[in-house]
Formats: structure tokens, C-alpha cells, sequence
């Protein structure tokens, strides 16, 4: 079979489901519409505070912006998991490796250039309204974060599609997944920081900071973040390849 | 010319055994109908031979090849196998443009196929929008769409209205005719009788009957004559001496099972009694069929061995 032709016919369906469609949006808005109100009402003030970590309050809403990117990576796959959707995908692509390494790579590449174009649009139009405290891209870390933070969005994004493509379920997943993100990395965070430094959302998120603290650097951070999402997928792999559909 | 094959095929969900040993060949040019009680194991053979289940044993081939081992199936074999698949939330266009573009299959055969099934008008509507006769028909324009050898449906007429059934008779008929190898799965027996050629029965997952549809009923059905007489009463005298009997079915004709309207006829004849109609009645695939599964259907009623058609 052809590995351009499955590609088409993944972007087809991502592109052709409004849940999917609407969550990738939803990572781009969702993000620069926090980030511009937060900023504009009380960005100056927080940056006063003392120690106060002007890059990572420049992507205070990416904790929002990854909720939809949690959400996307869930319905682009779960789509195939509603009525037996997945039989009439495997009965035109009998080659489950082929038909899954295409539905990742679509989901992944959707998720960089939105990831991508989201965190640096973030970085730029919130610190428009940060007057003298505002950041550049020159200034040191700042580069490393906007690319960091667009990698993170895509990591999460695909980290959720594997986990989907395991547990067969949009509900479960995101029902896991963002409780998870909302409340036990918190609770947990301020409870055990070292174990807490090595989740998933935690880990990754260091490459935002100016000067991280604990035990992961910035990139070794988000490197652990990817050995989450390459364990969720090599899992969605495994299952995909050995179900029955 | 493509046959499906199926070859000592067995399919065990832990300790239920779903298909078993089962060994049958579905051959071009003609409609197979795939009958047998829910749960016999139709819709597990189809799924295993479309490659989406694993059989625990046997093959199941399509002119000799695994269905996975099919460059680009869509071209080879067309199936519907449950029209709730298709996402809801896209539309009847998009669906199918998402099958074609994974096995090269030009856009136009898309528009094709939705005119063929009667849905072009509906196109750019949601799924989610569409009654199940809807959905049905988007489905058999799916398996259509490449234009393949082989069509397995799985309850097409599911959800059809009685136009929609007669369209989807004469489509399985002309498919066959232009040397096609045609599989469909149904429950309802006067509606199969009014496609099929030949006929696979399955029961508790073993292969029950694969005959041609005329010798299935010829043999699982008893014969019988129906006669009109002027004089009921010799007749009945008559059939007695040859231990038959008469049985009036309420409009002046009187029924005689177990005999040939030859025998009836000579007798009457001997006896000089007046016929004034005489003619062989055929069971209906009905009565054959449940005739031949009626210790095979694992979700019987208690009270009546009939169950719903």
C-alpha cells in the first residue's frame, strides 16, 4: 500500500471531525486568548512579585492550552473507537503498523506546527502588554522556551492519543487525563517534588523556565516528557497490533 | 475470478467456541446467502475473514490470499459489515473520500457511488442526520466503492424501506450477474429467498448446509399437494387406502402432505373422482430453514420453536 495515500486519508479524518478539528483550534486560541487577558489585567503587577519567573508567567496558559491538546490527541483517535469505526479503517488499511504509524504521524505534525505557532504567538503578544518588563526573544531561555513549549504541547497531545488508542475511549481518557493534570500534579507536586518532578506535565514544562530548579534541565525535562508519550504510543502500538478489532 | 475460502476456520473467545471448523467456498457469479440463528457465528466468519479478528485456527482466503496480504483491498473486496460505523460527525462525502484516498480510488468514483446509492443528495450532511436505511445505503456505496470482485453484506436490508429493499435486491442480483462473488448475511428468510442462488447455513458456529438454494428447500421441506375436488369424501377414502391424509384448508382446497400430484392424480383417475385442481406446493426457505437449525439456535424462545424471521 501506499504510505502517502494512508497519509491523505489520515488528514481526511482528523480534518473531517469537528471534535478534532476544533480541539487543535481550541490549543491556539484557548492560549493566546488567556495569555492576552491575563497579561493586559494583571501581568505587570505579578511581575513585581519577588522571584518571580518572568518567562514561565509568559506561559501561564499553555496550562490551559494543553487541556485542548489533550483533547485532540483523544478524538483524533478515539474516533476510531465509536461503533466499530476501527473495522472499516482496518478493512481498507489492513496493515495495522501502517495505518497507526500514519494516524501518529498526522496527529503529530498537526500537533508541532499548532504547538509551535502557539507557544511562540503566546510568548510575543503577552509580553506586548508586559511594558518594562516585557522579554524578548534574545533574552536568555526565551528561544529555548518558545520551541520547548510548542514540543511540550505536541508530546502531551500525543502521549493522550496513545493512551487512547489503549483504553479504546475518549471518556476514559480525557476523564483520566485532565483531573490528573488539574489536581494531582498539584497535590502531588507540593507533597513529593522529586517523584513529582518526573511527570509527565511537570517534567516537560521545566524547558519554560528561566533558570529550572530541581533535577531535570530544561531539555532533559522534556525528554522525559517524550519517553511518556513514546511508552503511551509504543503501548497503543502493542494493542492496536494485537486486538482483535 | 475470485472465490472467498474458508478452511477448517475456528474462532474461540475464551471457552466459547464461535466458529468452528468451518470449511466453505463462496464462488462468483451468483448471490450466497449466509443464513443461521443469531449468534451461529455470521458476523465473526466475515470479520475473520476480512482479517479483523485473529482466527484461533484454519484460513480464510480471497482467490487464494489472506486479506491482509491485498495491495489495495478496497479494489479487491467491498464489505459492510455495520452501518453505525461511520462517524457521526462527519459527512457521507467526507466518509468515503477518507476510504478512497487510503487505496488511491479517484475522488469521482466518490460521487459515483453516493448517485449509485441514491444518497447524492444527501452528500454533504453529517452522518449523525441520517436514518438507518440512510446509513445502510452509505455503507453498501462504501463496500462499492472500488469497484471489487468480491462483496460481502452483512444484513444489508437492515433498515431499508420497501423500495430500498427491492434496490438492494436487484444490486446484489446484477452484481452476481457480472460475475461477482456476492456474500450476504440475513435473517429474514422470504427476503433471501427472493436473491440468493446458493445457500451457506450455519449453526452454533459448524457449518449446517451449502447447498443451492432450490435443493435446500427440496430437501428440508416437506412436499406436498393442494387439490380441488367435487367429491371430498371418496377422495379422502382414497388417500386413506394409500395412508394419506387430507387436510382442508378452509377455502374448499384440501392439502395432502408427503405426496406428488402424480400420485394424487392417478388415484383420482382410478377412482374416477372429479379433480378440479391439482398442484405442487413447495416449501418456503423458511420452513426449510427452520426445519434444519431448529436444534441449532442457541437463542430459542422456550415456548415456540419459531423464532422471529
Amino acid at each position: 500500500m501506499s504510505t502517502t495515500a494512508v497519509l491523505r486519508s489520515e488528514w481526511i479524518k482528523v480534518r473531517s471531525v469537528r471534535a478534532s478539528a476544533g480541539s487543535l483550534v481550541a490549543v491556539f486560541t484557548t492560549t493566546v486568548a488567556i495569555t492576552i487577558l491575563a497579561t493586559a489585567a494583571v501581568g505587570q503587577a505579578e511581575a513585581d512579585n519577588e522571584g518571580a519567573d518572568l518567562l514561565f508567567g509568559a506561559f501561564y496558559a499553555l496550562n490551559f492550552g494543553q487541556i485542548a491538546a489533550i483533547a485532540f490527541g483523544t478524538t483524533a483517535v478515539s474516533s476510531e473507537y465509536l461503533n466499530g469505526a476501527l473495522r472499516v479503517s482496518l478493512a481498507a488499511v489492513p496493515n495495522r503498523n501502517l495505518l497507526y504509524a500514519a494516524k501518529i504521524t498526522v496527529v503529530g505534525a498537526l500537533a508541532i506546527v499548532v504547538g509551535l505557532l502557539t507557544s511562540f504567538v503566546t510568548f510575543l503578544s503577552g509580553q506586548a502588554f508586559m511594558g518594562s518588563y516585557a522579554l524578548g526573544l534574545g533574552d536568555p531561555g526565551a528561544l529555548r522556551a518558545c520551541v520547548g513549549g510548542g514540543l511540550y504541547l505536541a508530546l502531551i497531545s500525543l502521549f493522550a492519543a496513545g493512551l487512547t488508542v489503549v483504553l479504546r475511549s475518549a471518556v476514559a481518557v480525557l476523564s483520566l487525563l485532565i483531573p490528573f493534570i488539574l489536581i494531582v500534579s498539584f497535590v502531588v507536586g507540593d507533597m513529593a517534588a522529586s517523584v513529582a518532578d518526573f511527570l509527565p506535565d511537570h517534567a516537560g514544562q521545566q524547558v519554560l523556565h528561566q533558570d529550572p530548579v530541581g533535577t531535570l534541565g530544561p531539555w532533559t525535562g522534556l525528554a522525559v516528557t517524550a519517553g511518556w508519550a513514546a511508552a503511551a504510543l509504543l503501548a497503543g502500538w502493542w494493542a492496536l497490533r494485537r486486538r482483535d478489532a | 475470478m475470485t472465490s472467498i475460502d474458508v478452511q477448517e476456520l475456528t474462532k474461540e473467545y475464551g471457552t466459547t467456541r464461535v466458529v468452528d471448523r468451518l470449511t466453505f467456498s463462496v464462488g462468483p457469479g451468483r448471490v450466497t446467502g449466509f443464513l443461521g440463528p443469531n449468534g451461529a457465528g455470521k458476523s465473526t466468519t466475515m470479520r475473520l475473514v476480512l482479517g479483523l479478528d485473529r482466527p484461533t485456527s484454519g484460513t480464510a482466503t480471497l482467490g487464494g490470499r489472506p486479506y491482509a496480504t491485498l495491495g489495495e483491498p478496497l479494489r479487491e473486496v467491498g464489505a459492510l459489515l455495520d452501518a453505525q460505523a461511520a462517524h457521526g460527525s462527519r459527512t457521507a462525502r467526507d466518509h468515503l473520500r477518507v476510504l478512497a484516498a487510503s487505496n488511491r480510488i479517484p475522488v469521482r468514483r466518490v460521487d459515483e457511488v453516493l448517485e449509485l446509492a441514491g444518497i447524492a443528495a444527501v452528500a454533504g450532511r453529517r452522518i449523525k442526520t441520517f436514518s438507518l436505511g440512510m446509513r445502510q445505503r452509505l455503507g453498501i456505496a462504501a463496500a462499492l466503492l472500488g469497484d471489487p470482485q468480491v462483496v460481502m453484506l452483512d444484513e444489508p436490508s437492515n433498515g431499508l424501506d420497501p423500495e430500498g429493499i427491492i434496490w438492494i435486491r436487484e444490486l446484489m442480483r446484477s452484481l452476481a450477474r457480472e460475475g461477482r462473488t456476492v456474500l450476504v448475511s440475513s435473517h429474514l428468510m422470504n427476503e433471501t429467498a427472493t436473491f440468493a442462488d446458493h445457500l451457506v447455513v450455519l449453526g452454533r458456529g459448524r457449518l449446517l448446509a451449502d447447498t443451492p438454494m432450490r435443493d435446500f428447500i427440496d430437501a428440508h421441506s416437506e412436499r406436498r399437494v393442494r387439490v380441488r375436488t367435487t367429491d371430498p369424501a371418496s377422495l379422502r377414502a382414497a388417500l386413506r387406502r394409500k395412508g394419506l391424509e387430507a387436510v382442508a384448508t378452509g377455502d374448499g382446497r384440501w392439502t395432502v402432505a408427503g405426496a406428488r400430484a402424480e400420485e394424487i392424480g392417478a388415484l383420482a383417475a382410478t377412482d374416477g373422482i372429479a379433480v378440479l385442481e391439482l398442484a405442487d406446493e413447495s416449501g418456503s426457505l423458511e420452513e426449510a430453514y427452520l426445519a434444519l437449525t431448529a436444534d441449532d439456535t442457541e437463542f430459542a424462545s422456550a415456548a415456540t420453536p419459531l423464532q422471529e424471521a
